[in-house]
């Protein structure tokens, strides 16, 4: 009895089996390169390769003082910020404005802003930071030994976290941003007030058009 | 519901604070009226106040300007908890020679089970005499004000002891009755309450029960409990498992304060860390030490509004266990280094707190956050790792505070009359400057003959700014192609010697914009719109 069974049994489990394939197929829980993208909305979203930074990237931002590089770095904590996720700011001269931040839509509340940074302990503190939130933005001190913004690196794309490296950052990055300057308006000789300006950022790196350069707005 | 026994010591931290000035041989504290201060969010309120200060009225929680303006001739100091755990540790001492498990809520009150001391010293009352008299000898001068209630229950005990009687058996819906519903420590609840028509925990006692249950929840039945004098406990209470003790050896045996804090900070993350995994959390705990002579010692410590069940945090621990330390260490109790640490939990109640939250307030992500956080102020110290608040002020500087992380963020409100919002005067409008120096990076602001600009003392500037030299702008500065100002500050007009003047401008050099700020004639570049 069972010896007549047993080979019907084994060719009923493969047509199961099959099915069974082809249905996890359909249903299979893909990793979409979109779910690993943290979206940046505005015109520096537009810029951006898929309209975002893929998490676990590190991105350059570089610019001359006052073209704008800080504003740019805090669009994207406010992009992070704005989905209920962390980040943290390391800002070693103690210099961040906590208002303009909040201007341009960082949760405060959520921002953690750690001052001031010795830079022998920068590679430790921002190491430790990537462990915690979702995007690191910092300030990147004079004499950054390359071997540790490597180790940073990889750290950041084991953990999934941003990090936006402020300043000459001595090795590869997946994203190049530079600040190239802003435009300012409203302010005249002898009266007026400043008003918001945009920001010229030009883009280097991975699936980005050739030179992609565009204006965001900014405040 | 077992007889507890409350031990309360009305003003603690006025007579921690003597008695600290004593042993230093500062006796200015003694003679003259004492106010003890603390900072609650932004604002510097009364912790408590002497009763000489608290005559002319003085109360807790007045703020310190309104407080010292009412009691001009009193010494005002900060608060120093630490202070007033460590002198405390002389009373529960005291009180340990007559009943082994003394639990510590905070410095200042304490609770006891009192069935067995009882009996063993005949009775309620003359174990209450007892106590007081013990408590009163090892304070001398400040033992007189020692308050001894014993009730059914913790909560029916603390109410007691403020009057100082014993409640006989049974008899606690009676005496709870008058009090105030204030005294559930709810301020927000007993707001509510007394809006409803309940002033007194008898006219809440006298509610349906089921209606309480509708109206206040789970919650509203505990308080509908203690209002009738009915003090279960925690709601739900399990045996603590045996395993979750947590115990450190410390080599070299830690002989510092600071030093075995910082073991007993890493227990407590580590025990409910531990106890949150199994869904559970703690409203008591065993703190024990072990030193290098083999001396141990235990002390319990219990979370404040325990009695509703509300859970030590991480913070609240670490902070109770290192008062613990402290007072072990510094009153000479230990006489060598710890060598060992451990926290047993004593009471443990299923966790509430800990769902996730359902719109966008991950749990997870905020814990992940605060555990690498926690680490970088161990790394660079404690207020290195900050938040930034909002607040009213004239500049960029002065607009933003900066919060220590773990320190609760009070949010200022910005004073409106009406539906306006009042503006600083002197204050610049949007959009904010991105990089703020504080200080301001000195600069030089000059006219066309290379002058130094200068502001009258009516706010008029003789000549417009040409050119601006400053280290932190790119090429150091250059040609001005745009301005406004001056506009004119006059700060703290009515104190000599804080007084501050000057005159700001918003300035545009080289497509790079600043403010720039002149004060007693030196020029200083404030902030840079980055």
């Amino acid at each position: 009895m069972v010896a007549a069974l047993s080979p019907s049994l084994p060719r009923r489990d493969e047509h199961a089996r099959a099915q069974l394939r082809a249905a996890a197929t359909r249903a299979a829980p893909a990793v979409l390169a979109g779910d690993r993208l943290l979206a940046v909305a505005g015109p520096i979203g537009h810029l951006l390769p898929a309209g975002g930074i893929r998490r676990g990237s590190t991105v350059a931002l570089d610019g001359p003082p006052g073209a704008g590089s800080t504003t740019v770095a805090l669009l994207l904590a406010a992009a992070t910020t704005s989905v209920g996720e962390w980040v943290a700011v390391v800002d070693p001269a103690g210099t961040l404005g906590a208002r303009a931040a909040a201007e341009v839509g960082v949760a405060l509340e959520r921002c953690a802003i750690v001052r001031p940074v010795a830079p022998d302990r920068w590679a430790t503190v921002v190491g430790a930071l990537i462990d915690g939130v979702s995007l690191v933005a910092a300030v990147v001190p004079p004499g950054l030994r390359p071997g540790d913004a490597r180790r940073l690196t990889a750290r950041a794309r084991e953990r999934a976290t941003v990090l936006v490296a402020l300043g000459p950052w001595p090795v590869e990055a997946s994203l190049r941003l530079h600040a190239q300057g802003r435009d300012w308006s409203g302010l005249v000789v002898g009266g007026g007030l400043l008003a918001p300006s945009e920001i010229d950022v030009r883009v280097e790196g991975k699936g980005v058009r050739a030179l992609a350069q565009a204006r965001a707005q900014a405040g | 519901m077992s007889r507890t026994g409350c031990v309360w010591c009305p003003d603690w931290p006025v007579i921690a604070a003597r008695r600290h000035a004593d042993n230093i041989g500062n006796d200015e504290l003694r003679s003259r009226p004492l106010i003890v201060r603390e900072r609650v969010g932004s604002r510097d309120v009364v912790r408590c106040a002497s009763a000489d200060a608290r005559a002319v009225g003085v109360t807790r929680g007045m703020r310190r300007r309104e407080a010292e303006a009412r009691c001009p001739e009193a010494v005002c100091i900060d608060a120093d908890e630490a202070n007033e755990a460590r002198t405390f540790e002389v009373v529960a001492r005291a009180i340990e020679e007559f009943t082994p498990r003394v639990v510590l809520e905070r410095p200042g009150r304490c609770e006891f089970p009192t069935r067995g001391p009882s009996r063993y010293f005949g009775g309620d009352d003359a174990l209450a005499a007892k106590i007081r008299d013990g408590v009163a000898a090892v304070l001398g001068p400040d033992g007189d004000d020692v308050r001894i209630g014993i009730a059914d229950g913790v909560f029916v005990a603390r109410l007691a002891a403020r009057r100082s009687v014993v409640v006989p058996a049974g008899g606690s819906a009676e005496y709870v009755a008058p009090w105030p519903v204030s005294v559930l420590d709810d301020d927000d609840l007993a707001s509510l309450l007394v809006r409803l028509g309940l002033p007194t925990l008898g006219a809440v006692a006298a509610l349906a029960p089921d209606a309480v249950l509708a109206r206040f929840g789970s919650e509203g039945r505990r308080i509908h409990e203690l209002a009738r004098g009915i003090d279960p406990g925690p709601s739900v209470l399990i045996a603590p498992p045996p395993d979750l003790v947590e115990r450190t050896e410390l080599d070299p045996p830690a002989e510092r304060v600071d030093i075995a804090a910082f073991a007993a900070k890493e227990l407590a993350d580590r025990l409910l860390e531990r106890l949150a995994e199994r869904g559970l959390a703690c409203t008591r705990v065993l703190v024990e030490a072990e030193t290098e002579h083999g001396e141990r010692l235990t002390r319990c410590w219990r979370n404040a509004r325990s009695e509703l069940g509300d859970a030590l945090t991480a913070g609240v621990l670490a902070e109770r266990v290192r008062w613990q330390l402290d007072a072990w260490i510094n009153t000479g109790e230990t006489t060598a280094g710890i060598t060992g640490l451990a926290l047993i939990p004593d009471e443990v109640v299923p966790a509430d707190g800990r769902q996730l939250g359902f719109w966008g307030g991950d749990q997870v992500a905020h814990q992940r956050a605060d555990r690498a956080l926690a680490r970088v102020q161990g790394i660079l110290g404690y207020d290195a790792v900050t938040t930034a608040v909002v607040q009213g002020g004239r500049t960029a500087g002065e607009q933003v505070r900066f919060v220590p992380w773990g320190e609760p963020r009070e949010v200022e409100l910005p004073l409106a009359v009406g539906s306006e919002v009042a503006a600083w005067p002197g204050a610049l409008p949007p959009p904010f400057p991105a990089r703020v120096f504080d200080p301001p990076v000195p600069a030089e602001l000059v006219d066309v003959g290379g002058n130094a600009i200068a502001v009258n003392g009516r706010g008029e500037q003789p000549r417009p700014p040409t050119h601006v030299r400053c280290r932190a702008l790119p090429a150091g500065g250059g040609a001005v192609r745009a301005w406004a100002g001056p506009w004119p500050y006059d700060v703290r007009w009515w104190d000599v010697r804080a007084r501050r003047r000057g005159a700001r401008w918003q300035v545009v050099v080289n497509n790079v914009a600043c403010v720039v700020v002149v004060e007693g004639g030196r020029a200083a570049v404030e902030a840079i719109y980055d």
